[in-house]
């Protein structure tokens, strides 16, 4: 065998042993004993119910400081935002069943807080005993759960719950969370496959899942905590963030070509290695479509990943936030901004005609039959708003633009390179970016390349 | 006689021919639809392999669909899909059989 052979075998075999040594322990008990929900957990992870109650996947929101207008001492996310992805929060639209829909008589249980890990009974931002008790631990660590069993229903108290998977087969398949477990609840977000991010995490979509990663490869959890980017339209986080340069992935220096280095001052690594994004870029939250089942959806313009371009902005990781504009702030001479790349959406909904605010929506009534009004009439009485027949009756539509931060759809083989942005015709528009005239001349000229270009066209060919 | 022999053969060979290649004779282009899951035919958890029925929105026609992808066969095993979602669904006719080229939920959150 060849040496190079032998390395391979060995690095196999020790691949194999981590693997084998990742399964995880504690099996025998749980099979002896059977599953009874996050008390199975604690007893060898003492504490990480009562943990979890202070994460954003719990909270669905957190301190927020780096956005304009946001209160720093109150909590954002999806359990109270209001924006034009989605229009409706965990607190407006919450689950529930619907008003039976005029044409087919039947109903249906839909609600922003269909995801959250809990039973709706402990809900968003629970906590205490019964909360702890009534975390859903294997939908985000087994890779055996039975999806029939996470539906909500009606108790026999009238109240809303959300049933969870807690066999024994299903708690013998625990590990760390995989792909599917994470998109379970992000591929689907803002309403269908896609539809929010644009991006699918697939060896044939990103370049880390081509090489086996998953998703907490990157998003290292600490005690649930997860680390996440700096997306001017995801807020909540868990105060711990991630970053391409970290030592442990690619540092620095991450190019063997100097000047490639160089850029990475400047020009976020997304801007070269994230060249497409996807997913909706336009919803009209004022006229929603009647579905086959004849209830109605919010009206959705979307493309497929990878099957659009991003428009590229200086990001310093603080957020400009109006009512018709969520996105980047930065420039080129604050000595904290990169060149970024990011999803471009804009969402069509209604504003307060008196304060120029936009309004959320409770999508229980629009869903069954198409009255948005009624919906925006909903959310205003939940929100204690003053006059809430008044608002929703003289609401106006208007547009919101948001800039969502693109992190995936990661490419080395596809991405950018000197010509794609040193060019007339390149995908940086340098005058909107900040450089004069003159700046410009020289930087969509050839010169800056030709030589190397030539050299490695050479090599290549 | 040769000469109606060798068109005989002729024949017998083009007919050979299309038989062989019918799988690329019949690839159909790529048709798109939406519609709901009427049944999921399914041969346990190793399965590679898989049908749908969709009964189609526009023209409330049964169509068959093979689903062959890792990924969506996943969400049939965990029952991420079942009966009565509404999918959008492209898919080639391949030897007779509908094959899915993407097979999607509609709905989100």
């Amino acid at each position: 065998m060849k040496k190079t052979g032998m390395i391979a075998a060995v690095f196999g075999l020790a691949l194999a042993a981590t693997t084998a040594m990742a399964e995880h322990p504690g099996k025998e008990s749980i099979a002896k004993s059977g599953y009874k929900g996050p008390e199975t957990c604690e007893e060898c992870h003492p504490g990480s119910a009562k943990g979890f109650m202070d994460t954003v996947h719990w909270k669905h929101a957190s301190k927020v400081t780096n956005v304009d207008g946001v209160d720093p001492k109150k909590e954002y996310g999806m359990k109270n935002r209001i924006y034009v992805m989605c229009n409706g929060n965990d607190i407006v639209n919450n689950l529930k069943e619907i008003p039976k829909s005029p044409v087919t008589g039947k109903s249906k249980f839909t609600g922003c807080n269909t995801c959250h890990p809990g039973n709706h009974l402990s809900d968003v931002g629970s906590t205490g005993p019964e909360a702890e008790a009534a975390v859903d631990c294997l939908v985000c660590h087994s890779t055996d759960y039975d999806f029939r069993q996470r539906k909500a229903s009606k108790n026999e108290k009238g109240q809303v719950v959300m049933g969870q998977d807690r066999s024994t087969k299903a708690a013998l398949a625990i590990g760390k969370p995989t792909v599917k477990n994470c998109m379970v609840c992000h591929e689907a977000a803002g309403g269908g496959v896609i539809v929010k991010r644009g991006f699918s995490f697939t060896k044939d979509t990103d370049a880390h899942a081509a090489k086996g990663m998953v998703c907490v490869d990157c998003h290292k959890a600490k005690n649930h905590k997860i680390p996440t980017g700096h997306d001017p339209n995801n807020w909540a986080n868990d105060n711990v963030f991630i970053s391409c340069s970290d030592t442990s992935c690619h540092g620095g220096k991450p190019h063997k070509d100097a000047d490639l280095n160089r850029h990475s001052a400047k020009v976020a690594c997304q801007t070269c290695h994230i060249p497409r994004t996807g997913g909706a870029f336009a919803k009209d939250f004022t006229v929603w479509e009647q579905t086959p089942d004849k209830f109605y959806e919010p009206t959705t313009l979307k493309k497929e990943a990878n099957e659009t371009t991003p428009v590229y902005a200086w990001y310093n990781g603080t957020v400009k936030n109006t009512p018709h504009f969520i996105g980047p702030k930065g420039s080129r001479m604050d000595g904290k901004s990169k060149i970024s790349p990011f999803k471009i959406f804009q969402g069509k909904a209604f504003y307060n005609k008196q304060t120029g605010e936009l309004l959320s929506m409770d999508f229980a009534q629009p869903m069954s039959n198409g009255d948005t009004r009624a919906g925006v009439l909903s959310a205003a009485k939940t929100l204690g708003m003053k006059d809430p027949e008044k608002v929703a009756k003289e609401a106006v539509a208007g547009w919101q633009t948001i800039y969502f931060g693109s992190n995936h759809l990661v490419t080395k083989s596809k991405a950018l390179f000197c010509a794609n942005c040193h060019a007339p015709n390149g995908v940086l528009n340098f005058k909107d970016l900040g450089y004069s005239d003159k700046e410009i001349v020289r930087l969509t000229s050839p010169e800056l390349f030709m030589k190397k270009l030539a050299e490695k066209q050479k090599e290549e060919w | 006689m040769k000469k109606a022999v060798s068109v005989m053969v002729l024949v017998a060979v083009a007919a050979l021919s299309i038989l062989c290649f019918s799988g690329i004779a019949s690839a159909g282009e790529e048709i798109k639809m939406v519609g709901v899951i009427t049944k999921i035919d399914i041969a346990g958890k190793d399965a590679k392999t898989a049908t749908a029925t969709l009964k189609d929105n526009k023209t409330e026609a049964l169509v068959v669909i093979t689903v062959n992808d890792d990924l969506t066969l996943d969400k049939f095993k965990d029952h991420r899909i079942v009966e009565g979602d509404e999918i959008r669904c492209k898919y080639e006719t391949i030897d007779g059989k509908n094959v899915s080229k993407l097979f999607r939920k509609t709905a989100g959150c």
